[in-house]
């Protein structure tokens, strides 16, 4: 279907035309902006997200690394047995936080679990390693979702914004033209009209 | 020698052919998943094992190794001579009874279900209590230590003021473990004196690598540290001056080369913080006890004694490797933790 199908060609659709363009090309412009600081943003997270990465991945083999240990010297149910003794468990509030309007997970640590207490030293150990590298693995994760949701929302503004440039504003365009050379048509008609009328009158008046 | 140690000693020389080489502990550690590791098993005296699609497999390998094991102490203390039989199931029966009254005590500490709590349970007859049922029934934990009253186990309640005072289990474990060596010691009085001197030398170093690896942990927390009275009721070949030496120490690496042999050897592991290490060259230590005691005297109780130990530690080695296979985890690391593929 063509874009200027059950379009009424008059001066106040094309003044409501003119309006709507120049409101979309506005937030054509805005979106634009966003997607820029999106793709800024995404490149800052990415280079942060290979260094961390790479280092939490270390870590944890070496924490890994000790947690089997501990099951091989104890056992699958005397380690369980012994974590189950811990009372103070890990409590953390994911919380939403914003940049650009989008929203993207916090991980707060609401309290941490009292591990020196009860465990044999070998789990002990373990743990220590496991909980000395909690915050980076909370603050990956939560880095990690925050380039993911960017991506995301930067892939929706750059599909918005080509079909802005691409459909939308083209297609205004189009209406707009469409509108603008009926009115022409009809004014020259109506100008041809009015000097026939004219020609006729003074003929009549001779 | 009596008629009955002749007869299950010389079973217990034929038994030991039942036991895993360390060639065959090897190859099962080396197997490239949990498949092949049960097919291997196959291959040896514990044969087909069915180990079921639900729950966690390891854990049901593990009660498998572990009903294996109490098969070959049961069949054994059967055999015995009335004294060393008794000797015997006191031993084995009462560390597991340990195991368990400690897995049923955290359960109550920390309000797991008490199916869970059964469940974890090595599965062995009650030894010294009535039932496990009726302590893990109890609303909580000091009301599980409570119900000890009336069994060996009852100087436990007094521990329950100082677990109180900390919000903390490890006054009722300590005092747990300390009760279970007096009565293992005790209980070698069943023994005669010539026999005495292996169990005596595993339960002392036993001991005394505990106390040490529980010096250590407390270093973190000098100001919070115990006293070692409180801490170390019992100690043998390490006493409480190098256990608080041990706690004060910024650098631990000087108390441990001030030990004596085979302590300092055992604990070198932690100079690197790898402390699981320690336990695997303290099973490897009492493999070699077991081995020497055996040599010493192969036609009396050492050999009985053993064979035992060398199915316990078969026993432990074989669970740290289910786990591993399970895991997925590399044949490397897990020998590394093995006792009887690295015994020299």
């Amino acid at each position: 279907m063509s874009a200027t199908t059950g379009v009424r060609p008059t001066k106040g659709y094309l003044m409501e035309m003119k309006r709507r363009i120049g409101f979309i090309e506005r937030g054509t412009e805005f979106l634009k902006l966003k997607r820029d600081h999106l793709a800024k943003e995404l490149t800052t997270s990415l280079d942060v997200l290979k260094g961390r990465r790479s280092k939490l991945l270390e870590d944890l083999r070496i924490a890994y690394r000790a947690v089997t240990a501990a099951y091989i010297s104890l056992g699958p149910t005397e380690v369980r047995s012994q974590a189950s003794s811990i009372k103070s468990r890990l409590e953390l509030e994911v919380l939403p936080r914003s940049v650009m309007g989008v929203r993207y997970p916090y991980i707060k640590v609401e309290k941490e679990p009292q591990i020196t207490g009860e465990l044999d030293i070998t789990l002990s150990e373990a743990a220590e390693k496991v909980l000395g590298i909690l915050d980076d693995i909370l603050q990956l994760a939560e880095f990690e979702a925050r380039a993911e949701r960017i991506a995301d929302e930067l892939g929706k503004t750059n599909r918005k914004v080509n079909a802005l440039e691409n459909t939308i504003i083209p297609s205004y365009r189009q209406v707009i033209k469409f509108i603008e050379d009926k009115l022409d048509e009809e004014s020259l008609e109506e100008l041809v009209r009015m000097k026939l009328i004219g020609g006729a009158l003074a003929r009549r008046r001779e | 020698m009596s008629p009955g140690l002749s007869y299950v000693v010389i079973r217990s020389h034929a038994l030991m052919g039942d036991l895993l080489t360390p060639g065959q502990m090897r190859a099962l550690a080396e197997k490239e998943s949990l498949e092949g590791f049960v097919e291997q098993l196959a291959d040896t005296p514990y044969g087909e094992i069915s180990i079921g699609t639900e729950g966690d497999v390891s854990i049901a390998l593990e009660k498998v190794f572990y009903q294996k094991f109490i098969e070959r102490t049961m069949g054994i203390v059967d055999l015995a001579p009335t004294k060393i039989g008794d000797f015997l199931q006191s031993y084995y029966y009462l560390r597991f009874e340990v195991i368990n009254l400690k897995r049923i005590i955290r359960g109550k500490f920390s309000g797991i279900p008490i199916p869970q709590i059964m469940e974890s349970l090595i599965p062995i007859m009650p030894y010294m209590v009535e039932s496990y049922e009726d302590i893990v029934e109890a609303e909580t934990f000091q009301d599980a230590v409570r119900r000890l009253e009336g069994t060996p186990y009852a100087p436990l309640i007094s521990s329950l003021e100082l677990s109180e005072k900390y919000d903390a289990l490890w006054p009722v474990e300590i005092a747990l473990n300390y009760l279970s060596i007096r009565e293992i010691l005790k209980s070698l009085e069943r023994l005669p004196q010539s026999d005495r001197g292996l169990v005596r030398r595993i339960v002392q170093v036993e001991a005394d690598v505990e106390n040490f690896l529980v010096a250590a942990k407390q270093r973190g927390a000098r100001e919070d540290a115990h006293s070692p009275e409180e801490m170390f009721p019992v100690t043998y070949g390490i006493g409480p001056d190098v256990l608080r030496e041990a706690i004060e120490a910024d650098d631990i690496r000087a108390v441990i080369q001030g030990l004596n042999p085979p302590y300092d050897e055992i604990m070198a592991p932690l100079y690197e913080g790898d402390v699981a290490l320690i336990r695997s060259r303290l099973r490897q230590h009492v493999y070699d006890i077991a081995k020497r005691g055996r040599a010493a005297n192969d036609f009396g109780f050492n050999v009985v004694m053993a064979y035992l130990v060398f199915s316990e530690i078969e026993k432990d080695d074989l669970v740290g490797v289910a786990w591993g296979k399970t895991q997925g985890i590399s044949a490397e690391d897990i020998l590394k933790y093995l006792a009887i593929p690295n015994f020299v």
